[in-house]
């Protein structure tokens, strides 16, 4: 029966095109504006590490000056989001959670040592410890993480991403060949799998939707080779170094290391947080952390939330785009009735000859699903095309991030055929209700 | 058989009160060919959208072979209607985007048949009414006496105990009006009951029985002498 019913519907549809068209078209429309902006903001706004977001910790130390506080917000006085090298090291150094790493950064020329010199190219650089990369799930397609001891030495040894393998080593295990970051030789120990956490939760909000790092290397390796470069730090002072050496920024009072901690459970942070209200005591003995001990731990949402990378407070762009989603599915409800209306002649002889209400329910809502799935496929590529749009617009956001998953594909579909069906529910019902009798006249 | 018994119909507005049809008892039997005349507005379409289960009737009862329609749901009217009762309409009623073999298949489509009986039973009737060659036909592309045709060839095609017609000669010329009536009286010969609306005099005298209704009275006028199949 349910072929019979596909088979009208069809016909129905192609008695009147023009109208079938601009309610496919409606529904598309509704949808297709949904859906662009659900996924943008789904994309956006997901949680970038479901396994471990409670339990990956933002460290913020109250380590300014007795002058003036590093900010004020809402009338409270906030501490840095990034640490001192040498409150860094020291925390790194007392191990007190799980994992734990200091995050750095710098930008280099980089190529193979293969290649000429002409052929580098400026590239990004993340340096971390070795905890990285469990804390973060970072997952290896070649080799893996790099030792302890590479850690604590700043060997120089690399890991980097598979784009980057692509381009420098055709896509071939290159573990154990060498990369050349400036002139000096690095090792690549690991070659990470497709890794992009949406949004980059531990990096600067200005950089939370571009792709992570393609090379990462030991912390201490920056330190070492005193790798620096001010345009790519967040660098902030409330006391200048005393001069301009790497040596004197590493002694100095002035922020620029972000520091992340694994803690497992709430006693954890509690504990974490005592260990950081201790450390800054201690630390007074030196002249240092002369203020309140505000200090922070965000986990990866608080992180995110604070840092304005996503908001709180619901969506009003997705609430929106839904409610033009139902205007369209009005319109097109409003259509269905003038369809459904001229049918009343068919209906009337349908149900002479035998079809109870319920056959001529069945039979519409199947016309309804047609419907809808016409529209979800069309609002399905409208909305690909909005992203894609979207990607362009928003140049920050590289391209390949703003793609549906399969979910959302599903979801599209599902969501305009219940949609039309839902929306068709009046009409269709008010088909039925036609007293065959005072139709008969009019086929 | 059909039996109706004390049966009327009234239609209420807001203040108004309309009486279509005023109590009246009546029994069809099967294989009986009933004409049913009567002026414009008299009742007569009223009386036959209550034969066939398309209304409901006020007070009274209704036995149609042996159920008693009063107490049937909408779905078992339905069913009743599809098994028992063939429609055949002054205007053809068929659906122009259908062919001949799929109008005539729609009556069927409601019950739980192979597509190889529904098939037997669609050539079967096509080929009563002589149209079997052009099953593949949309309405379009027939004459007004072949629409015809093809609409009774629906009504039979469910194998009904009734065919109720309204006025099924009434947008032909006589040529074609006499042939539909051959047709209806073979199918009658066969032993399936005929209810017939008609304002054609000539036509209704060549029922065995006539029934004329008048201002929603209905008048036994007339038994004819022909014998039921």
């Amino acid at each position: 029966m349910l072929s019979y019913y596909l088979k009208l519907a069809l016909i129905s549809l192609r008695k009147t095109p023009f109208l079938s068209f601009l309610m496919v078209a409606t529904i598309a429309v509704g949808i297709g504006a949904a859906m662009t902006t659900y996924t943008v903001s789904y994309l956006l706004q997901k949680d970038p590490i479901p396994t471990k977001s409670d339990r990956l910790f933002n460290v913020r130390l109250n380590s300014y000056g007795p002058d003036k506080p590093f900010n004020i917000s809402q009338g409270k006085e906030v501490p840095p989001f990034i640490l001192t090298y040498q409150d860094a090291i020291n925390l790194q150094n007392a191990k007190q959670g799980v994992n734990q790493t200091p995050l750095g950064s710098f930008k280099i020329m980089t190529r193979t040592t293969e290649q000429s010199i002409t052929e580098a190219k400026m590239t990004p650089i993340r340096s971390a410890y070795r905890d990285i990369f469990n804390m973060f799930e970072v997952p290896f397609k070649f080799g893996g993480a790099w030792d302890e001891i590479a850690d604590q030495d700043g060997l120089q040894v690399a890991v980097i991403s598979s784009e980057l393998n692509d381009k420098l080593f055709g896509g071939e295990n290159s573990v154990g060949k060498s990369l050349l970051l400036g002139d000096l030789q690095y090792r690549v120990v690991g070659v990470t799998d497709d890794w992009y956490p949406i949004p980059k939760f531990f990096d600067y909000r200005t950089r939370a939707f571009n792709k992570p790092r393609d090379v990462i290397v030991p912390f201490q390796a920056q330190i070492n080779n005193e790798l620096w470069t001010g345009s790519d730090v967040s660098y902030q002072c409330w006391k200048e170094p005393a001069d301009d050496s790497f040596s004197a920024i590493l002694a100095s009072e002035c922020v620029w290391v972000s520091y992340w901690v694994e803690l497992n459970s709430a006693s954890e942070r509690n504990n974490y947080m005592d260990f950081l209200v201790n450390y800054s005591m201690e630390q007074r003995e030196y002249g240092r952390f002369l203020r309140e001990p505000l200090h922070q731990l965000f986990n990866v949402k608080e992180q995110l939330i604070e840092r304005k990378i996503i908001k709180d407070d619901g969506n009003v762009a997705v609430w929106l785009a839904f409610a033009f989603l139902a205007v369209c599915l009005l319109n097109c409800m409003a259509m269905m009735v003038a369809k459904f209306h001229g049918k009343a002649g068919e209906v009337g002889l349908r149900r002479a000859v035998g079809a109870s209400k319920q056959d001529i329910i069945t039979q519409f809502t199947v016309e309804t699903c047609i419907i809808g799935l016409l529209g979800g496929i069309l609002g399905l590529l409208l909305a690909q095309i909005g992203l894609s749009i979207t990607a362009q617009l928003y140049s920050h956001l590289y391209a390949e991030m703003l793609e549906m998953t399969a979910g959302i594909v599903i979801m599209t579909i599902v969501l305009a055929v219940a949609s039309a069906v839902t929306f068709g529910l009046l009409p269709t019902l008010h088909a039925a209700k036609v007293q065959p009798s005072s139709q008969l006249k009019s086929l | 058989m059909l039996s109706m018994r004390h049966l009327s119909k009234a239609y209420y507005t807001d203040t108004i009160k309309t009486q279509a049809l005023q109590p009246f008892d009546l029994r069809i039997e099967q294989g009986e060919f009933v004409s049913v005349v009567g002026p414009s507005g008299s009742g007569k379409t009223t009386f036959l959208n209550i034969t066939g289960l398309l209304e409901d009737f006020c007070d009274g009862s209704y036995e149609l072979d042996g159920f008693n329609v009063e107490k049937l749901s909408d779905k078992a009217k339905s069913k009743l209607r599809n098994e028992k009762v063939g429609f055949i309409f002054q205007s053809f009623n068929l659906i122009p985007e259908l062919n001949l073999y799929d109008n005539v298949d729609m009556p069927l489509r409601y019950r739980k048949l192979s597509s190889k009986e529904r098939h037997e039973r669609i050539m079967d009737a096509l080929n009563k009414v002589g149209l079997a060659s052009r099953k593949d036909h949309y309405p379009s592309q027939l004459s007004g006496g072949q629409q015809q045709r093809v609409a009774i060839a629906r009504a039979i095609a469910g194998k009904p105990s009734f065919l109720l017609a309204d006025e099924p000669t009434g947008n032909l010329d006589s040529k074609m009006a006499d042939s539909i009536m051959e047709l209806l009286m073979d199918i009658n010969a066969q032993g399936t009951s005929i209810v017939m609306v008609t304002h054609d005099t000539q036509q209704a005298e060549k029922a065995h029985r006539i029934i004329e209704i008048r201002d929603g009275v209905i008048i036994e006028r007339k038994h004819c002498n022909k014998a039921i199949a």
